[in-house]
This record gives structure tokens, C-alpha cells and sequence, in this order.
């Protein structure tokens, strides 16, 4: 006798169940989905289970972990085997919403290295944008080709209580997660296929060829096809996988820094053939790595010259250097004022209530209320650095109070956004309300195109409202579901071709040379040689 | 005064390098006070070499030499001529409140980025309260040399305001460091400089001088109460003096790093020997000893 999975769930109030009413009924588009679920069991659900870490393991689908001792260590990456399910009609309320958004970000970071529009008009100060310690003034001046900056964006959503959807952060820098979009669905369709049945769901495998279209779309090669590579920063990176799993989709090249060189102001890859000519770079390392002659001078991840080839408009770099100007945490306060200023159009998505602590009087009331906000770090990514306040004890408040109070410019603070819940199995295959957030990926070449659905990633322990992968998260698979209307076409299929192996090219280290600057006083002119002028 | 300035950097590296790229910010500035009339490079082996300006609007020129070579030289020459700057303004410390001065000041008010929280520091904070932001750049000027050593060789390129302070010592681009952060500290904006100094002993005299490349900063002083725009003044912390016409500007930045009169990397485990040289010589006639 099978026990039904879905016996004795209960959605958690105030919070918003996606799956279920709050008098526990399923929701009407839900109601296959559970009966499906209940049908399988929890027996069923733990066996899937077992199958599912199984596979991920033997195909190297981890993510690394560290706990707060430091140590670090690989796991199956957590899928969680409900889906979410999203009306058509709700996503395309969120699809508006992100191009638009986006297409303001990438205004912004176009306005930023040139004309700085927004900053004039007063709605931005430019003391803020300065203080970003994502601000580029290497490119400044710089437009790459199409005006394309922000190629991949992962804008972080979450659903508050009242059903609305807000953005809680932008990505515009290298946001990761697409890879598990992709494999979530081929491993639910293969490990769970009786739950598709009642459903038609928005294909998402067309990712890579969206992906590839915009590289070539913005690369500058007229005479031939482009030639683009995935740069990563090497296997020791936690996404790695991604890298591999996007440049093998792709059908292109995985390179590193050892195999590109900048020759004339072009990017070259080191190939058995010689040197081949890059026009685009997929690239999956910060700024502050790219290029030691501009960036990090310590750096030795980068390729030097980089950012010559790239100002001399021979390659296309996505994201282009300087896009984390957009993301920066004080920044994101400005976002629906960037939508009024460059499209004229009022925001479609909200952001979440957010204090600058710049502000003197801001700083003191967000002070005073440490215990009920979220603390962010401005120039942070993946959740780094955030205090939940209401989750905080004593000492941690009065630790983040001092750090806080020595650079109030760093910081800013949140309201608590009440994340929704979708039912999610446990150790006994029962479902328990376990919160979530949707990070959908978007590509920016000749038009935006959004996947339907993204990565919903779901913090695992029970009240948890950490969910990034980094930090103990797991992910759904996102169904968007097909109502005939505004499909999300995919094109002809990619290949499915391994990239010919890189051999393992070592060309010596790099050097560095800098003349200290030092001047002789006038009064201390040791050894220094007079002439006279004949 | 009329300068011409020849800047002669030689590397020689004991193996075979590639790809040797550099960029070099020696270009004298063009700006109320100073005229660049003549530039020219030469770059063995022959380099194509390209222009632009950075974000902080110095002129950069960048080459690259991809094929293997033992030696690189960058010969640059210049002439230049120079005026002293106005008084500088003698405004109130209110003025730097106001948003007139604070759109001029820009990210130079902001706090130093890793403000360093340093023995020695404080002090130094305190002994600089005046009645008047230039009263406390004048005075900044004494403090600083009185202070700190002028040692070459105790720090390096890279060296940071922390070094300084322990060891007591420096070359003119840790003093300037070091006065940066104490000027916003006082919420004058300041932003450094580097160029190249006529540095004739007291008396006059020479008609030509082997120099070095110079660093010193700009604070940006209020405009006098009620009056005028606030003004970037040159000061020289090492030579303890307002800079003037015996200060040739090439850009600013930040700090070093931003304005660095010769970057480079190659490629290839070879170690560099490098001479490096400024003369300058002055066109004009010899004016005697200068007032």
C-alpha cells in the first residue's frame, strides 16, 4: 500500500503556496500535478531519488559545497523532483517585465561610460556610481558592437504573499545556473516521465542556440562565420561544468587564458593549426581578471592585451567588461527610475523596499531595525555577506551593526520579502512547504529572448529563506506551461559535436614591468649629472 | 618655461621574450598652465603604436612586439612649455560642503578605498587642523617631509600607505599617497599626479638635468567665500612646496596605479635590466636665480 504523497500538507500561512490553495486544495492547474504525485508515492518519490543522485554523480552534475568550517565538498546537485508550474499567462506578465528591465540596464551601463545622461539629469549621483567597485574605468568610452553589454542576464525574482512578483537583484555580470535548467528537465523527463502527462511544457533546450545566435549576431567578422569560445577560468571554478556543458551545446571551443593571445590588438586562440582569429568570447571570469595590463595587475588567470583588442572593436566580449556597474546592490534602488528615463515606460516588475545606508537618517532607522531587515553587501554576488535579520541572534547583529557603521556606503538593506513555497519531498518522501526563488536566464544579441522558466532554486530546510546553491539551496524544475499562445519557438537544433581537445599549450609565465616613480629632491641631488647646453 | 624632455627607457632581458606589451603615459598634458608643442616616440624594435585617452583624460600609447627579442627601447621626447598657476584660492572649509564643490570634487572626495586604519594616522589627521583648506595643504607639505624619510629603495611599485608609515620612509609616490588620504580625511578632494619635475638646486645654474619621473597631487581648494569655482592646486608634498611651472603635468588618476608612466608584461621566464632616464633641458634663456 502506497502512502500519497501529498497526505497531511499544509501551506504555511502568510506565505503564498504555488501548488496549493491556502485551505489546502490543490490549485485548478495544479490538480493533475498532485494526483500524479500522490499516484507515484512516497515510496515512488524516494526510489526517483535514489536514481536521480545516481545519474547526477556518474555525469559529474555537483556543486560544490562549504560548510562553515570551510572544508568543501562535492554533492549531487539538488534537484527536487516537484516541479513548479507557471501559467503562460503569468510568465509573459514576467518575460515584459525582465526585457524591459534589462534593456534599461543595458542603457544604463552604455550611459555610464559615455555621456552619463542620468547622472546630469540627477536621478543617479555619480558619486555612487563611481563607488562601485564594479566600475570599469578601463572601457570607459568604449561601445561594443550592437551597443550589446549585458549579452546574459539572471535577474533573481520571488513571489510575495500578495501573488505579485518583484525583483529581488540583477545579474548582469556572469550569472550561472542555465546548465541545471537544461539538465533538470532531462533528468525530471526521464526519472518522473508520469508527470508530464497531463501537461504541455515550454521546451527550454534551445538555450545554447539562443545563446550562440547573440554571440554571432554582435561579433565583428564580416568575411566569415565568427569564430566564438566559452572562456573559463579553469576546472578548479565551481561552475566548470557549466562552462563545459555550454561550449559542448554550442559546439565551440573551451578555452583558457593560456590559450588566447593578443597579437595587433586581435584575440587569437592557440590552436594545433596555428593561431585562429576569436571574434567573440563567451567569458566566465570577473573583470578584475580578464586582463592585468588594465585590471588586476596580479592576475594570472587573464590574457594581457585584452581589453586593447576589445577597445579596438576586433572582438566582442559578453558580458562586455564593466556591466557589474548594473548589478551593484546600491544601484539596483535607481533600476525603475533607469526604465523611466530610457524607455519612458513605467516598470512592469517591482523591486523589493530597499535602504541606501549612504543616507545618514536612512542609516540610523535601518540601524534601528537591524532585527527585521536583509543586510546585503553592495558589490557582492551568490548571496555572500547577507544577514537575515529576523534569523540573526544578538551578537551577530551587533557585529554586522559595527561593520555596517565603518562603511554604511557598502551596504544596503531590505525589507523581508515573504518568498513563496512549492511543495518539496523530504528525507521520508513526504512534501513539506519549502521556499523558492525563479532566476530566469535572458539573451541580449539582436532582441532579447528569455527562456521559458529559469531556475528555480529552493532553500531546503524548513523556514529557510536561503536559497542559493552556494549555501545549502536546492532547484526545481520550471515548467511554463503551452496555452497555444506566444510560443517560444526553438530553431533548428545545434549538433550535438564535442569540440576537438585544446592540447595542453604552455607558453612560459608572464612578466611584469613597472618603473617606480621616485624624484630626487632638489636639495639631494646625489649622482645626478649636470649638462651644460652647448 | 620652456622645456624639452627626453624620456630613454631601456630593457634588456637575458633571454629571448615575446609578446611584449606595454602602454605608456609620458605624454605632457595640455592645459591652462602648460603646452605641450612636440612629441615623439621611437620604439626598438619597431612597434605599431596606438593612441587613446583614459578615463581620467591622459593620452595613452600602446604597442606590443609579438615576436622574440632581448631588448626593448622606448625613447620619448617632448617640449613643453610651462606657466606659473594663480594664486590659489583661500576659501572656507564650509565651502567643501557645498554642490558646487562636491560635483567638481567627484570620486576624488570619496573615501580612500581600503581606508587604512593605521597607528599614526590619527595623529597625523589632528596635526593638520587650520583655519583653511589651503592653510592645511600648505601645511600637509611641511608635515609629510618632516615626517617620512625620502629614502629610494625602502619601497617598491606596489607599495602601500601601510609601508610608509612603518617604515618611515619612502619616494615621492608614497607621499603622495599618504597625503591623498589625509586630505579627504579633511573632506578636501585630492587626486595624484605624476609628471616630471625641473629640479635645479636653489642657486639656478643648470641648463640640463638627469631626473626621474615625479609624482605629486592636486587638491581641489574652494573657490574664495561667495566667489569663483573651486581650482585643482598642484602641491608637492616631497619638494615642500605648491607645484608651479617647474612641474611638468603628464595626467592624473586615483593613485599610482592609475597614471603609471610605463606598464608593462611579457612573455617569457626571462629577467629585465632596466635603465631608465629623464633629461630635462631648458630652452628658454636662463633666467637668473628664480624669486
Amino acid at each position: 500500500m502506497k502512502t500519497l504523497a501529498m497526505d497531511g500538507y499544509r501551506p504555511r500561512a502568510p506565505f503564498l503556496d504555488e501548488l496549493f490553495e491556502p485551505d489546502g486544495s490543490p490549485r485548478p492547474a495544479a490538480e493533475a500535478l498532485v494526483g500524479d504525485l500522490n499516484r507515484l508515492g512516497r515510496e515512488g518519490l524516494i526510489e526517483a531519488g535514489r536514481r536521480r543522485d545516481a545519474i547526477f554523480m556518474q555525469q559529474g552534475i555537483t556543486f560544490e559545497t562549504s560548510g562553515e568550517s570551510g572544508a568543501s565538498h562535492e554533492r549531487p546537485f539538488p534537484l527536487d523532483l516537484v516541479p513548479r508550474v507557471l501559467s503562460g499567462e503569468e510568465w509573459r506578465d514576467i518575460k515584459r517585465g525582465l526585457a524591459q528591465r534589462i534593456r534599461a540596464l543595458n542603457h544604463f551601463v552604455d550611459d555610464v561610460y559615455h555621456a552619463r545622461e542620468i547622472v546630469r539629469e540627477g536621478l543617479v549621483p555619480w558619486r555612487l556610481v563611481a563607488g562601485c567597485s564594479h566600475f570599469a574605468r578601463a572601457v570607459h568610452g568604449i561601445r561594443p558592437p550592437g551597443g550589446v553589454y549585458t549579452h546574459v542576464a539572471g535577474c533573481d525574482l520571488v513571489r510575495h504573499s500578495d501573488g505579485s512578483w518583484k525583483v529581488i537583484e540583477d545579474n548582469v555580470r556572469i550569472p550561472s545556473g542555465i546548465s541545471y535548467v537544461l539538465e533538470n528537465r532531462a533528468a525530471m523527463a526521464r526519472l518522473v516521465p508520469e508527470l508530464f502527462a497531463s501537461y504541455r511544457v515550454r521546451p527550454v533546450d534551445h538555450y545554447p542556440q539562443l545563446l550562440l545566435g547573440a554571440l554571432r549576431s554582435v561579433a565583428p567578422s564580416a568575411e566569415s562565420e565568427a569564430t566564438v569560445v566559452v572562456w573559463t577560468p579553469g576546472p578548479a571554478n565551481p561552475a566548470y561544468f557549466e562552462h563545459a556543458f555550454l561550449a559542448r551545446q554550442m559546439g565551440v571551443e573551451l578555452v583558457e587564458a593560456s590559450d588566447l593571445v593578443v597579437r595587433d590588438d586581435v584575440l587569437y586562440m592557440r590552436t594545433t593549426r596555428g593561431l585562429e582569429r576569436v571574434h567573440a568570447v563567451y567569458r566566465r571570469l570577473d573583470d578584475d581578471f580578464v586582463d592585468p595590463l588594465e585590471f588586476r595587475p596580479d592576475s594570472l588567470l587573464g590574457v594581457p592585451g585584452l581589453a586593447r583588442a576589445y577597445r579596438a572593436g576586433s572582438v566582442a566580449i559578453a558580458n562586455a567588461f564593466g556591466t557589474g556597474v548594473a548589478d551593484d546592490k546600491a544601484v539596483y534602488c535607481f533600476v525603475p527610475e533607469m526604465i523611466r528615463f530610457y524607455l519612458g515606460e513605467e516598470p512592469i516588475l517591482e523591486n523589493v523596499r530597499t535602504y541606501l545606508l549612504s543616507d545618514p537618517e536612512v542609516l540610523e532607522h535601518v540601524l534601528k531595525r537591524l532585527d527585521e531587515l536583509v543586510v546585503k553587501p553592495t558589490g557582492e554576488s551568490g548571496g555572500r555577506g547577507v544577514m537575515i535579520g529576523p534569523h540573526a541572534n544578538e551578537a551577530e547583529i551587533a557585529r554586522m551593526r559595527a561593520v555596517i557603521q565603518a562603511h554604511p556606503e557598502r551596504w544596503i538593506a531590505q525589507d523581508v520579502v515573504r518568498l513563496s513555497t512549492v511543495p518539496t519531498v523530504g528525507p521520508e518522501g513526504e512534501l513539506n512547504p519549502r521556499h523558492v526563488d525563479l532566476r530566469p536566464f535572458a539573451v541580449f544579441g539582436e532582441r532579447i529572448d528569455i527562456v521559458p522558466g529559469g531556475l528555480t532554486r529552493v532553500a531546503l530546510e524548513e523556514g529557510s529563506l536561503i536559497v542559493n546553491s552556494s549555501r545549502g539551496g536546492g532547484s526545481k524544475d520550471t515548467w511554463v506551461l503551452e496555452d497555444g499562445d506566444d510560443a517560444d519557438r526553438a530553431g533548428p537544433p545545434i549538433a550535438d559535436t564535442l569540440p576537438p581537445a585544446l592540447p595542453d599549450l604552455r607558453y612560459g609565465t608572464w612578466s611584469g614591468q613597472q618603473q617606480q616613480q621616485q624624484q630626487w629632491r632638489a636639495a639631494s641631488q646625489r649622482g645626478n649629472v649636470e649638462r651644460r647646453a652647448s | 618655461m620652456h622645456f624639452a624632455i627626453r624620456y630613454l627607457t631601456e630593457y634588456r632581458y637575458d633571454a629571448p621574450v615575446t609578446d611584449n606589451l606595454n602602454a605608456l603615459r609620458v605624454r605632457p598634458a595640455t592645459s591652462s598652465s602648460q603646452r605641450c608643442d612636440e612629441f615623439h616616440t621611437r620604439i626598438e624594435p619597431e612597434a605599431r603604436v596606438s593612441r587613446h585617452l583614459d578615463y581620467f583624460g591622459t593620452e595613452v600609447l600602446e604597442f606590443g612586439i609579438p615576436t622574440a627579442h632581448e631588448q626593448l627601447t622606448i625613447d620619448v621626447r617632448a617640449r613643453v612649455v610651462t606657466s606659473e598657476p594663480p594664486e590659489p584660492p583661500d576659501g572656507s572649509w564650509e565651502s567643501l560642503g557645498s554642490s558646487s564643490y562636491l560635483d567638481a570634487a567627484g570620486e576624488f572626495a570619496l573615501p580612500w578605498q581600503d581606508q587604512p586604519a593605521l597607528l599614526g594616522l590619527d595623529e597625523l589627521h589632528e596635526a593638520l587642523e587650520t583655519d583653511s583648506p589651503l592653510e592645511t595643504l600648505e601645511l600637509l607639505c611641511e608635515l609629510v617631509p618632516d615626517r617620512f624619510e625620502y629614502r629610494p629603495g625602502v619601497t617598491y611599485v606596489g607599495s602601500t600607505i601601510d609601508d610608509l608609515l612603518k617604515m618611515g620612509a619612502g619616494v615621492c609616490q608614497d607621499f603622495v599617497h599618504l597625503s591623498l588620504v589625509l586630505l579627504r580625511r579633511r573632506g578636501i578632494a585630492a587626486r595624484y599626479v605624476s609628471g616630471y619635475l625641473w629640479a635645479a638646486p636653489e642657486d639656478g645654474g643648470a641648463d640640463s638635468l638627469e631626473v626621474d619621473t615625479h609624482a605629486w597631487l592636486e587638491a581641489l581648494l574652494p573657490g574664495t567665500d561667495g566667489y569663483g569655482e573651486p581650482v585643482w592646486v598642484g602641491a608637492d608634498p616631497t619638494n615642500r612646496r605648491l607645484a608651479g611651472e617647474t612641474h611638468v603635468k603628464i595626467g592624473h588618476g586615483r593613485f599610482y596605479a592609475d597614471v603609471p608612466p610605463v606598464k608593462g608584461l611579457y612573455l617569457g621566464g626571462a629577467t629585465s635590466d632596466l635603465t631608465a632616464a629623464v633629461t630635462m633641458s631648458r630652452l628658454d634663456p636662463q633666467a637668473s636665480a628664480r624669486a
